[in-house]
């Protein structure tokens, strides 16, 4: 199935760093997924161009990228500021796209994070140990999305990481994430999410 | 005036109807509070019966003008989707010998998108279908797979349904219906 959709998105408020839109590439098999997370993007009113796709392939192809790790892209000029995969995917997974991503040898990699409706502590682990900036568990809220922008390769300090969590609220998620947004301010993924403490996301 | 939302060619014939009546006058502003009721009766429904849990209000949310066919949109996405994620499960069922694994992927397909769009019974029999296969149980599973086409089929028919009177509420309605 090939699938590239590119959405202009824009909604200004002025306040937000620099005033530059955060290209978005958003991976994920599932076309429901895929239009959830565009719309969120595009409602968050933070300024995201989406491009979507539905495999690690055809993210592979838009980034410009070769399997072979031995090509380097000739110029440093990166189409997207930020990665948003799925981990589950056919043939290439998220995981397989991180480790390709951060394997290029151009200076500074794009941010990836990986999305999952599974909580699974180990493969959490495994994606960040290669390097995965966040990794956040489905269905996606609106505030998972506005971290986003602080991953972006707009230059910008990321959030300082939170002290780990020893927090042991059970609760909807929804809940969950309005008291650690209350907490922690705003900033960091650990804390808003109870993977790091076993807990389960209903 | 007793609107009864049988079938998509009863409402279509009286769509330009309502439109006519919603215009400027007061008897089509008890019809639209009469159809917002009813909305939100049936939404109720789905949620006290448990059909969709509250991830659905975020479809709701995420619907305005820019995107005044969201959540139309979305659930007919996911019955496409869910409709060849079942085929292919039946068909993983039957085939000799079982590959539990395969069956797995496609389990993980559907109940990733009822999660997402809030169809919470589908959702929790996915679990519980992908219990049994991980134990490899195929007694299980073929009994848990009948829940899960029953909650799919019934589902599909009430969103049908609700889409339909959603329809003919039109946009003003729609702005003060989430949440309730």
């Amino acid at each position: 199935m090939e699938e590239v959709e590119k959405r202009e998105e824009g909604s200004n408020d002025g306040k937000l760093e620099g005033g530059v839109e955060v290209r978005v590439l958003v991976v994920d098999d599932s076309p429901v997924d895929r239009r959830m997370v565009e719309v969120l993007l595009k409602k968050s009113g933070a300024m995201f161009q989406v491009t979507s796709v539905d495999s690690g392939k055809r993210a592979m192809e838009v980034l410009g990228l070769s399997e072979d790790k031995t090509k380097s892209p000739v110029v440093d000029d990166q189409k997207v500021d930020i990665i948003l995969t799925d981990y589950c995917m056919p043939e290439m997974t998220g995981y397989d796209l991180l480790k390709a991503v951060k394997e290029q040898s151009c200076q500074k990699p794009i941010p990836v994070i990986v999305m999952s409706s599974e909580n699974e502590p180990q493969r959490i682990n495994r994606c960040r140990a290669i390097g995965a900036e966040d990794f956040i568990i489905k269905p996606l809220q609106t505030n998972d999305v506005l971290r986003l922008r602080s991953y972006a390769r707009t230059g910008l300090p990321p959030p300082p990481p939170p002290p780990p969590s020893s927090s042991s609220n059970a609760g909807t998620k929804r809940k969950m994430t309005i008291e650690l947004m209350a907490e922690s301010g705003g900033g960091g993924s650990e804390r808003r999410r109870p993977r790091l403490t076993g807990l389960a996301v209903a | 005036m007793v609107l009864h939302i049988s079938s998509a060619l009863t409402a279509s014939a009286l769509h330009p109807l309502l439109c006519f009546c919603f215009h400027n006058t007061y008897p089509e502003m008890e019809n639209a509070s009469g159809l917002h009721r009813q909305l939100a009766s049936m939404k109720k429904n789905l949620f006290d019966q448990g059909y969709l849990d509250e991830q659905f209000y975020q479809l709701e949310e995420l619907q305005d003008e820019s995107s005044p066919n969201f959540v139309e949109e979305v659930v007919t996405l996911f019955f496409r989707d869910s409709s060849r994620s079942m085929a292919n499960i039946d068909e993983a069922l039957q085939q000799c010998p079982r590959d539990f694994h395969r069956l797995d992927k496609f389990l993980h397909r559907l109940k990733g998108s009822a999660s997402s769009i809030g169809a919470a019974k589908m959702k929790n029999e996915c679990t519980r279908l992908r219990e049994f296969c991980s134990e490899e149980n195929l007694d299980g599973c073929l009994r848990s797979f009948q829940k899960v086409k029953n909650d799919h089929t019934i589902l599909r028919q009430k969103l049908e349904n609700y889409l339909q009177l959603l329809r003919q509420v039109g946009p003003v309605d729609r702005a003060s219906r989430s949440g309730s």
